[in-house]
């Protein structure tokens, strides 16, 4: 077999392994897109319209505008992680995992094919909170920036999944990463307030959590205001990015709790 | 170490070279193995639990890291080189698999809803669904009825034949392994403790038949 047929074959494993994350999304819409957007557009609904009205504005804007761009980080980063966190997990959990160990498949295309259904459901389900929070984006707005910003914090999130999904041993694990780290990170970085309003160590705290810049650049694209330089959030998402993808890359061809 | 070229792996379906496999807990279920098999051989490996069989297939298929030797499958490299997956397991179409394993009624039956025999059935489908050139299964007859094995004696004679599939079958049966196997192995605490022909086994133990050369070498 030549090199290039044997690298056909593996693109067609690869594609046919994204198919299938990407497939159990859809398929599974009402657990993996519904709640997401029920949970934002509630969020929307409560903190933007119900208390929105008492704060009024924060940074020069009105608070729904301020949150929309936040709860579209936490939507994409929460829901990235989970899918892929959960499908590996499960694929472990029920035997399948071995069907994609034996497969020729490098292990880029195997991280890569995974990370496809956590994009997926994070980007599908923030663009139908965009689209109901749209009307809240200010004019001038750079959609580009904005979702720039959201497919980084996919990639980062989601390659946590892989992580979390390949070294959870039980449900409860993988549940405890979700909890401890991921939902606080999300709630303190910035989405429901401006870090530098908050006193020492909270403003600090706050920066030290990359979510906050990815909300900032998000911010900017969707609303142009920032309180950091966009350019300097996405590049250390983007250099995050990376490292995560590399080390991912590492563990599954090292077989790190995959292989005994 | 010996150079590859020494190993003659070309006209080996699977060679291993000094497989060792020292388990985290301190196991050691492979130890320096030796074993070569030639290509288009129905090859039986007949060990008691823990001797190393399911070990074995782990590494030569990917699904456990490997310690120190080498395994070469038709002359590739079967840890470093992705290409020697492709030649661990082909198969006909799945709806021909479906149908040889009469399959086809339950085709949109989830796997855990199906009975212990028809997930045997499905396990071996899915084995040979990448039309492999040498296929490993790991005990696929067990906890089938007769019939069913049978059945399956006949489609693995059938590929094994018209097709030219190397097949490398782990079994407690010894009648499975004489009724099917051209050259078997007995395995013991991760070594090869013999190998041969039932004929050869069986003369060489002194036994009047292969159960007999079996036990013998498992008391050696």
């Amino acid at each position: 077999m030549s090199a290039t047929e044997l690298e056909i074959r593996q693109r067609r494993g690869a594609a046919a392994l994204a198919g299938r994350e990407t497939r159990r999304v859809l398929s599974l819409w009402t657990q993996t897109i519904l709640p997401p957007v029920l949970t934002a557009t509630l969020f929307l609904a409560v903190f933007g319209g119900a208390l929105g009205g008492r704060i009024r504005h924060i940074e020069g804007l009105p608070y729904l505008s301020f949150i929309l761009p936040g709860l579209l980080v936490m939507t994409v980063a929460a829901q990235a992680f989970a899918n892929c966190a959960t499908s590996l997990f499960q694929a472990k959990n029920e035997g399948y995992i071995e069907d994609v160990l034996t497969s020729p498949l490098r292990p880029r295309q195997l991280v890569f094919s995974y990370l496809s259904g956590g994009l997926l459901r994070g980007l599908l389900a923030a663009l139908i909170v965009a689209a109901v929070g749209l009307p809240f984006a200010h004019e001038g707005a750079q959609p580009a920036l904005a979702a720039f910003a959201l497919i980084l914090t996919g990639l980062v999130f989601a390659t946590l999944g892989v992580i979390t999904g390949i070294w959870a041993e039980t449900f409860d694990q993988q549940a405890f990463i979700a909890n401890i780290v991921i939902t606080p990170l999300a709630l303190l970085g910035g989405l429901f307030y401006a870090a530098q309003t908050l006193g020492e160590p909270w403003s600090t705290l706050t920066r030290l959590d990359p979510l906050y810049y990815l909300i900032d650049a998000t911010r900017a694209g969707l609303t142009g205001v920032h309180q950091s330089p966009a350019w300097i959030s996405l590049a250390l998402a983007g250099a995050v990015a990376i490292i995560a993808l590399n080390v991912t890359t590492a563990l599954i061809a090292r077989g790190w709790h995959l292989k005994p | 170490m010996r150079a590859p070229a020494d190993l003659d792996r070309s006209s080996q379906a699977l060679l291993v070279d000094r497989l060792t496999k020292v388990y985290g807990d301190g196991t050691t279920a492979l130890d320096g193995l030796e074993l070569r098999i030639p290509a288009g051989c129905f090859f039986g490996l007949l060990g008691p639990n823990g001797a190393g069989k399911t070990t074995l297939i782990g590494i030569v298929s990917g699904l456990v890291r490997a310690g120190a030797g080498r395994v070469f499958v038709f002359g590739h490299d079967a840890i470093a080189d992705l290409e020697a997956r492709l030649l661990v397991g082909v198969a006909p179409q799945e709806v021909h698999l479906l149908d040889a394993f009469d399959l086809s009624a339950k085709a949109g039956t989830k796997p855990n809803r199906l009975s212990g025999g028809m997930r045997r059935r499905l396990l071996i489908a899915r084995a040979l669904v990448h039309r492999p050139r040498l296929a490993m299964l790991d005990e696929p007859t067990a906890g089938v009825d007769l019939e069913l094995r049978h059945e399956l004696w006949r489609y693995l004679r059938r590929l094994h034949s018209q097709e030219g599939l190397t097949v490398l079958l782990t079994t407690h049966y010894i009648e499975e392994a004489e009724a099917l196997c051209e050259r078997v192995a007995f395995i013991r605490a991760g070594r090869i403790a013999a190998e041969g022909t039932p004929a050869e086994l069986t003369d060489r133990f002194g036994g009047a038949r292969l159960e007999d050369a079996y036990l013998e070498a498992m008391r050696a």
